[in-house]
């Protein structure tokens, strides 16, 4: 415990683990795969857009740990995030906008006419709450960790 | 709540909570936190939540445990060789009181899977399990009520994870970056 907390007051050392890195490599696409399916098996089984999103979100978590979170940033960009939690609550808004406009009422989903429309339309919604959070877990994860090198003058 | 394994994860969870209080360590006390969620989420697959077990394991043990690491990573060990933070008798006293304030209301719940209760005889409840299926086309209810027949409410959820989550994107990237 306290080689952690030494680690920690020089927090800007990254040390690459070969254990950890080939643990993730092994286990991300799993989690990947789990996230996505416990967001779109949301509407058979428990699960849905929240803890999918989660999952998906720690996918990233767990590649900034094992990668450097600095590296795993400039991957994935200062953008992606943001833009991820804005088309996810466009897309809600769009799915539950367009009954409107055919006619019904906000978020009916019977009126868009396909067959299963409802059981479509809950998937959707719930795959956009999952763009939302993931965006959202992403997003934090990477401006908390920014602030552990406080000395500034560094662009994202 | 009766059988051994159920009383073993309840004392699992204040163990882990009264740890989180008492461990003089923040590393520490984050572990026994995370430990602590994750006794609650199972807990709440045995009370039929997987929904929200889900939630808290996913949530609770992963993502709050990163973000306080973290965000510990900037401070310093407390010197000292103490395990245990000293406790703070007015303090616990207070809280005691509270805590003993909010158990009254423990005895108007009804117990864990009555049939009678207000949750279950209630007429909402009962539209709920009884179209959920026909009407939604989906086989988890509470994706039926979050969707379906609350999706406005969920709608406005987003929402609002929407505007905080902007809103602490941008001051923290403000801080950290100019």
């Amino acid at each position: 415990m306290s080689d952690d907390t030494a680690e920690s007051e020089s927090p800007t050392r990254y040390v690459e683990s070969p254990i950890i890195m080939a643990t993730v490599r092994v286990v991300a696409p799993f989690v990947f795969t789990f996230g996505l399916f416990v967001m779109f098996h949301g509407a058979d089984s428990s699960g849905g857009g929240f803890q999918g999103g989660v999952i998906v979100g720690t996918v990233v978590l767990m590649l900034g740990m094992a990668f450097g979170i600095q590296t795993t940033r400039e991957w994935v960009g200062p953008k992606l995030p943001v833009v991820l939690v804005g088309a996810g609550v466009l897309a809600f808004l769009l799915i539950g906008i367009g009954p409107v406009l055919l006619g019904g009422a906000f978020l009916e989903y019977h009126a868009y006419g396909v067959h299963h429309a409802s059981k479509y339309g809950i998937e959707l919604v719930e795959l956009a709450i999952g763009l939302i959070v993931s965006g959202i877990v992403t997003g934090l994860f990477f401006v908390i960790a920014a602030g552990m090198r406080n000395s500034g003058g560094e662009t994202a | 709540m009766s059988s051994a394994l159920e009383i073993g994860l309840l004392a699992f969870v204040v163990v882990s909570a009264l740890a989180t209080a008492l461990l003089r360590d923040v590393l520490g006390s984050i572990i026994a936190f995370s430990a602590y969620s994750l006794g609650i989420s199972i807990i709440w697959v045995f009370l039929r939540a997987p929904d929200v077990g889900l939630t808290e394991a996913a949530v609770g043990a992963g993502v709050m445990t990163v973000l306080f690491l973290l965000t510990i990573a900037k401070t310093v060990r407390p010197a000292g060789e103490k395990t245990i933070e000293r406790v703070n008798v007015r303090a616990l006293g207070v809280t005691i009181a509270f805590v003993a304030v909010l158990s009254t209301t423990l005895f108007a719940l009804p117990p864990v899977g009555a049939g009678d209760s207000a949750v279950v005889t209630d007429d909402v409840t009962r539209y709920y399990l009884e179209n959920a299926y026909t009407e939604t086309e989906v086989h988890n209810a509470v994706t039926a009520v979050l969707a379906a027949y609350r999706g406005f409410d969920t709608l406005g959820e987003a929402v609002v994870v929407y505007s905080a989550g902007i809103g602490i994107l941008l001051v923290l990237h403000k801080e950290v970056f100019e």
